[in-house]
């Protein structure tokens, strides 16, 4: 009775030897589809979580960047905790010189877009005097379109480039 | 390739010019002088031909007959099927260690020479300025009214680059181009003499913008002054003594006049918001400038020494460039509701002494408008789906040509 079974049990585990060599693999190539595109890759360094729903930035040393609409050059209240960071940034900085650097998009004109520019550094140059800042320090300048930290022709793209950036002066 | 060139450059400008026409109130053709070019150079050179021929058509003066005539240089038999234009300009281009052109000049009807010159420079690049000189020499021997702008040099900031840019000199035809100033942001290039010989532009290369002006020649600099913020030379008076800048001492810009003789400085706008562009008008006692004043971007006009304020155009919601000249003025205006991507900007014709407004252009983005030195011709850059191109419009005649060019980031022009 014993051989019996032990012959039955060897029939099995070779019968399951035969099965393993050859498997079903239909459900394993749905899963290397699943696997099959490129893993992303971000570079977080400059992303800003401040809730104004912008997390992008192009300003150094610690600033963020304030953003504006088209053709505008008023704050808009997203933009305010940006304001409150950089005014907290330039009280820690003491005497150093911070340039306010205005910039547009590239939907204007010569003379009138670098205008508009140096109104949105002047804004934010304002807003920081309200947050207590001492602004003898800040020198405002406009870059017009000439800086633009995108190029494609999306409107968030153009968004990106209505904006100003601070940074020490060096 | 070249063939191929020469065709999409005629198609382009056909196109193009084909719809600008609608505005046209055509001088009478008879009017014009008829006129066939005869060729004796040894090789045909296509690029001086057309420059020529553009010569003759933006003159005002010339019918050009678009056909290449071969013909010997010196005898004076004249094909009887050109015998009834009014005038045959034989010319010989010779291209070796520069550009040497003989030019001679006949009436068609009997072969009679009327004026002959030649023409010699070492520079070949510079060829396009000796097919000028030829066609405006030729038209003063004629009496025609001057067309010696055709001799001037354009020069334009083009950016390259972030926060980078290049001041380039051209002739009209933008066919010669050579960059003067390179490296870093140096931009608004504006003429500051009669002979174009020194130019003012402004660096924004240190901590302040810094207003230049440079000799082409020899590159002598001297600075004028500095703003914080962003400073433009605007315009310069007719006897080059006094500038209209824009600046921003305070924050803001707006428009001083400053007296390069005595150095003084005059603030000619006091606003808050935006004034630039000032433009000197009425024999240089008022001024057109753009101003938000009344929350669009608009042409406005003032006395240099009194406060009062008006607006100049009624129409359009974004008239953001404009240029004077005497009582002239000529303004774009945006035409299009789209707040990004392609708009239409037009071009309109007006005077600081009130009168009719007339639409210059109806297709397309048309900007960066200037007037030639003598307020004939308007030079603009035109950006279309079809590509962008410097275009001119003659007002007496309204002949308008447009060349083709490849540049799209022009930051701003003179001529």
């Amino acid at each position: 009775m014993m051989k019996k079974i032990s012959v039955s049990t060897l029939a099995l585990l070779m019968l399951l030897g035969c099965a393993q060599k050859t498997p079903d693999v239909s459900g394993n190539i749905l899963d290397t589809n699943k696997i099959g595109s490129d893993t992303i890759s971000i570079d977080e360094s400059g992303i800003v979580e401040d809730g104004s729903g912008i997390n992008y930035n192009s300003s150094s040393d610690g600033f963020v960047s304030v953003y504006f609409d088209f053709d505008g050059y008023n704050i808009a209240s997203s933009m305010e905790s940006r304001v409150r960071h950089n005014a907290r940034k330039l009280q820690s900085l003491g005497s150093r010189q911070v340039k306010l650097e205005g910039n547009c998009d590239e939907f204007g004109t010569d003379e009138y877009n670098y205008a508009l520019g140096l109104k949105r550094a002047k804004a934010v140059k304002d807003a920081l005097a309200d947050q207590g800042v001492n602004t003898s320090n800040i020198v405002l300048v406009s870059f017009g379109e000439s800086s633009p930290v995108c190029s494609d022709p999306t409107d968030a793209c153009y968004a990106q480039n209505r904006r100003v950036d601070l940074r020490l002066v060096r | 390739m070249r063939r191929l060139l020469l065709l999409w450059t005629l198609w382009f400008t056909t196109n193009l010019l084909a719809v600008d026409a609608t505005l046209k109130i055509e001088k009478n053709v008879e009017q014009r002088a008829r006129i066939a070019l005869i060729d004796s150079s040894s090789e045909h050179h296509e690029k001086f031909f057309d420059i020529l021929l553009s010569d003759l058509k933006i003159s005002g003066h010339f019918l050009a007959d678009g056909n290449v005539y071969k013909g010997s240089f010196s005898d004076g038999f004249i094909d009887p099927k050109l015998k009834n234009r009014d005038y045959l300009l034989k010319y010989n281009l010779q291209l070796g260690s520069g550009v040497r052109l003989y030019i001679r000049l006949l009436r068609g009807a009997d072969g009679t020479e009327l004026f002959k010159k030649s023409y010699s420079i070492p520079d070949i690049a510079k060829m396009p300025f000796v097919a000028h000189k030829a066609i405006s020499d030729m038209n003063a021997y004629l009496k025609y009214p001057d067309i010696s702008w055709l001799n001037r040099y354009v020069v334009f900031a083009r950016y390259t680059g972030k926060q980078a840019s290049e001041i380039v000199l051209a002739d009209y035809t933008f066919n010669y181009q050579k960059t003067m100033i390179r490296g870093g942001l140096n931009l608004f290039p504006k003429w500051a003499d009669s002979n174009q010989r020194t130019l003012y532009y402004t660096s924004y290369n240190g901590v302040l913008p810094t207003l230049y002006k440079i000799d082409i020649y020899t590159g002598n600099k001297s600075k004028i002054i500095s703003s914080e913020g962003m400073l433009v030379c605007s315009d310069v008076s007719k006897d080059y003594s006094k500038l209209l800048l824009t600046m921003a001492p305070h924050g803001h810009a707006d428009i001083y006049e400053l007296d390069l003789s005595t150095g003084s400085k005059k603030r000619v706008t006091n606003f808050h918001g935006i004034d630039v562009n000032g433009k000197y008008v009425d024999n240089e006692k008022r001024m057109v400038f753009i101003s938000n004043r009344l929350g669009y971007a608009n042409v406005f006009s003032k006395a240099i020494d009194a406060p009062g304020v008006s607006p100049v155009v009624y129409h359009g919601r974004n008239n953001s460039a404009c240029d004077t000249h005497e009582s002239k003025i000529v303004y774009s205006s945006r035409e299009s509701a789209s707040s990004f991507g392609s708009n239409t900007f037009n071009l309109y014709l007006t005077s600081s002494r009130g009168g009719d407004t007339r639409p210059l252009t109806t297709t397309g983005s048309n900007q960066f408008p200037r007037f030639s030195q003598d307020g004939s011709v308007v030079l603009y850059i035109k950006q279309s789906s079809h590509g962008s191109a410097i275009g001119y419009i003659n007002l007496a005649s309204a002949q308008s040509l447009l060349f083709p060019i490849s540049i799209n980031t022009i930051q701003s022009i003179d001529w």
